[in-house]
This record gives C-alpha cells, structure tokens and sequence, in this order.
C-alpha cells in the first residue's frame, strides 16, 4: 500500500498509467473528509491499494476522465473500472472484496444504515458553511442548526441502546460519518456534542478503531492544511509533507 | 399516493418483483396524526412489514425490497455494475425538482423557459449516457432498477404538459417507448384524464385531490 504522504499531482503533470493487477487505487487528497470514507474502508477491509494525491486547487486536466465532476474520492481498478461518489466507492469495496462485510448482510439492518446516512446528509454542508462564515451571527446560528443534527443521531443511539451506529461494533454507517467527527475539535465545535452525550461517547469509541486510528490526521497539520485551503493557496493540499 | 412519483418506484419495484403487497393511500394534505409514527416528516412512500420494520426514502425502499425478496433481480449482481447505476441515479438528481418546477409555474400561469431549458440541459446528460453505452436502458439492453427508479418522472413530462423537452434526445424518446412496453410499466400507468383531474383539484387545495377518479 503506497501513496498515502505522496506530493500531489497539479496541472501539467502526466497521467498515471493503468493500475497494476492485484491493486486498487484511488484518487484522494491527505485532508478531504469525503475521500477519507474510501481510505477508511480500504483500511478496514485490508485492501491492498494505491494512493494518488490530486491538487484539488490546481487539478490536472486528465483528473477529468476519471470524474467528470472532477472530485475525489475515485476508485480505479486493473480493469480500468472507474467509480465515484464516496458512498457509492464504499459500497463497492464492501461488495467486491472479501473479509469483514462492513454493510449488513440483513436488508433491513442494510436499510436502516442507510436511513441513518440520510439523517447525517445535512452535517457536511453544515460544516462547510462553518468554515466559510463571515461573522458571528453566521457562526452562532450554523451551531446551534449542528446542535439539532447531532440531537437526531443521539435519538438513534438511544433508541438502538447500543455504541455503535450499526450495533455493538464499528460498521459502514459508522465510518461513513467519523470524517466530519474527527474535525470537529480542530474547528472547534466540540461544543456542539455537549449535549449528546452518547455521540461523544461513540467519538471516543471510534478513537480506538484500529482503521480510524491508523488514519487520523494531526490537529496542527490539519490547521496547517485548513489555513492555506482557505487562502486558496495551491500548496494547501502538500501541507505537512 | 396514487400520484406521487416517489411512491410510484417503489409500487413499480414491487410488480415487478411479483410480490404480495397492501396499499395504504394517505391524504397528503390532511395526514393522519398516527402516520407520523410511521415516518417523522410524514413523507412517502414508507414499507412496513410483518415484523413492523419501517423502510422509507424511496431508493432505500426499492433496493430494500430487491434485496429482501427472491425472484428477479432488479439491481445488477456484478458490484461495478450495481456502482454505475448508483452512479447514474446521481446524474438524475436534479430532474425532480425541475419538472416539479415546470408544473408549478405552468399551472400559476407563469414563465418556466428557463426552467426548460435547465430540464432539457439535465435530458442532454441523459441522452449522452445512451449514446456512449449504446443500450435501449440505462442499465444495459434489459429493463433493470435504475430505468424504474427514473420512470415515474418521465411518465409525468406529457400530463405536466412538458413533453417538448425531450425534442433534443431522441435516444431518450425511445427509451420512453420501450418503458411504455414493459409490462410492469404498463400495468401501473396512470390514464391521462384522471392525472389531469387530479392536478387540477391538487392545484384548487382541493383535499380531495387524492381520491379523485376513484369510485364513490
């Protein structure tokens, strides 16, 4: 497995060639929450990969083929098989590997992580607007629509009694939401778990995740790279290496 | 709800799939106060079962009953294949909206030619699928889940009286005709005079809307 603290590649570089037998790889970036869903289950499953980082500020113009909506994460096999949608890369890893099945195999257990993931859908917009708030006002209001989000998933918890999203272990709904919980500290909007307390609870489960652990990204770093994006500087997405 | 499109696929998936089923309408504009504990926003379509498991968002309906049920599988067994139509259901996203839109404005009398225009631009997208795959459906030369999730929008394009959007995409129209042919399709289309009583008393507030066409 290779390429996980590789430079990125920008506008003018050449294409990679085709991805050789045996290995699956995925077009990423070190910071990006969406991406980090694909890494995380590569990780979980034992997956042998290959990572190629993307400058997501100055994008290579063959980025394109592989997604027309030129954004990561991508799946690309020794087929030449391209899958996009970090949910939908998820799904197909779960499916088309062997090991640990990280979906339910029961439809309506499958199902109802699904529906959860339908709960979560509003936080990443949340969070994004966070980051790109131009005043106070803006800041109390996106918090306090947070707090609501959270509250629904603290329902959830409490009504399955159990620590885990999915049941008594860590499973796809879990990583497919952990991206946006690791940030919270660095964006400082811990605050907004004070009152579901069984979501910090589940934070601090998923901690000890041997996946979510290996994967976790310095909170000075993640400043670091958060600052420049930011500034829309070309350098933020090889901040750190 | 006899209209509603979202409902409308999981009803599609259900025929197709041959299995047994019961049909509970809701009044959309005066909802029971229980129904809300089937679903908290009181939307629909919602699947219960025996063992009171409550399903709903239309798309986890329908590739909750292509797993749970035996028989044809509507969804592809290959997992790259199952991608691309989840894939292309992502392609569709904007389509709902912009027919609803359509009506909408059509029915307060007002200008829609940009709404139109963005309809026709997302049918583009569409039509260019079909021309690189060179297949009759979406997923592949059988009708499968994504050409049923995508039908009930366009079933609609005529009665909402946006049917000229698809002039530009000619691939597209044939793909109509040969849904308009399969069997499970043709089983559950809606008769054109009694989609227009419909909108019609639906755009009156009429609280009967629902029923309309039924016997009295």
């Amino acid at each position: 497995m290779s390429g996980g603290s590789a430079r990125s590649l920008a506008k003018g570089s050449a294409p990679p060639g085709p991805v050789p037998e045996g290995l699956i790889r995925v077009y990423s970036m070190r910071f990006c929450p969406f991406a980090q869903r694909t890494r995380l289950v590569l990780k979980a499953k034992g997956i042998r990969h290959q990572i190629i980082n993307i400058n997501l500020k100055n994008k290579p113009e063959w980025f394109f083929k592989k997604n027309p909506f030129g954004l990561v994460p991508v799946l690309e096999n020794s087929q030449g098989q391209l899958i996009y949608e970090s949910a939908i890369t998820c799904e197909y890893l779960d499916e088309a590997y062997p090991g640990k099945k990280l979906l339910p195999d029961d439809p309506y257990e499958k199902a109802y992580q699904k529906m959860v993931f339908e709960l979560f859908s509003k936080i990443p917009s949340l969070v994004a607007s966070f980051l790109r708030r131009q005043n106070e006002e803006d800041c109390s209001g996106l918090k306090e629509e947070l707090r609501k989000e959270f509250s629904k998933l603290e329902e959830v918890l409490t009504n399955k009694k159990t620590t885990f999203f999915g049941g008594n272990s860590v499973s796809m709904i879990d990583y497919l939401i952990w991206p946006w919980f690791e940030r919270l500290e660095v964006l400082e909007l811990n605050d907004c778990a004070d009152h579901t307390l069984k979501l910090k609870l589940w934070m601090a489960a998923m901690r000890e995740d041997p996946a979510v652990s290996a994967l976790l990204t310095e909170p000075k770093v993640f400043r670091g790279f958060l600052s420049l994006y930011l500034q829309n500087s070309p350098d933020a997405c090889d901040y750190g290496l | 709800m006899r209209f509603c499109p979202y409902a409308h696929r999981t009803r599609l998936v259900l025929r197709a799939k041959g299995i047994r089923h019961e049909v509970i309408n809701i009044n959309l504009r005066n909802k029971p106060e229980w129904y809300y504990t089937k679903h908290p926003f009181g939307q629909i379509p919602v699947l219960e079962n025996s063992k009171c498991q409550l399903i709903y968002e239309s798309v986890i309906a329908c590739e909750y009953l292509d797993d749970a049920y035996p028989g044809r599988k509507l969804y592809p067994y290959d997992p790259y294949e199952r991608a691309r139509q989840k894939m292309l259901l992502e392609l569709f996203y904007k389509v709902p909206h912009l027919t609803k839109e359509c009506l909408v404005a059509l029915r307060c009398g007002r200008e829609c030619a940009d709404l139109k225009l963005a309809l026709r631009q997302e049918f583009c997208n569409l039509e260019e699928i079909l021309g690189y795959q060179n297949t009759i459906f979406f997923g592949g030369d059988c009708i499968s889940m994504i050409d049923y999730l995508f039908w009930p929008w366009f079933e609609r394009l005529d009665v909402y009286g946006i049917a000229d959007c698809l002039n530009h995409t000619p691939a597209l129209r044939l793909w109509t005709a040969a849904m308009k042919q399969d069997p499970t399709v043709c089983a559950l289309l809606i008769d054109k005079n009694i989609f227009l009583g419909f909108l019609n008393l639906y755009f009156q507030n009429n609280p009967d809307a629902f029923d309309y066409g039924l016997p009295c």
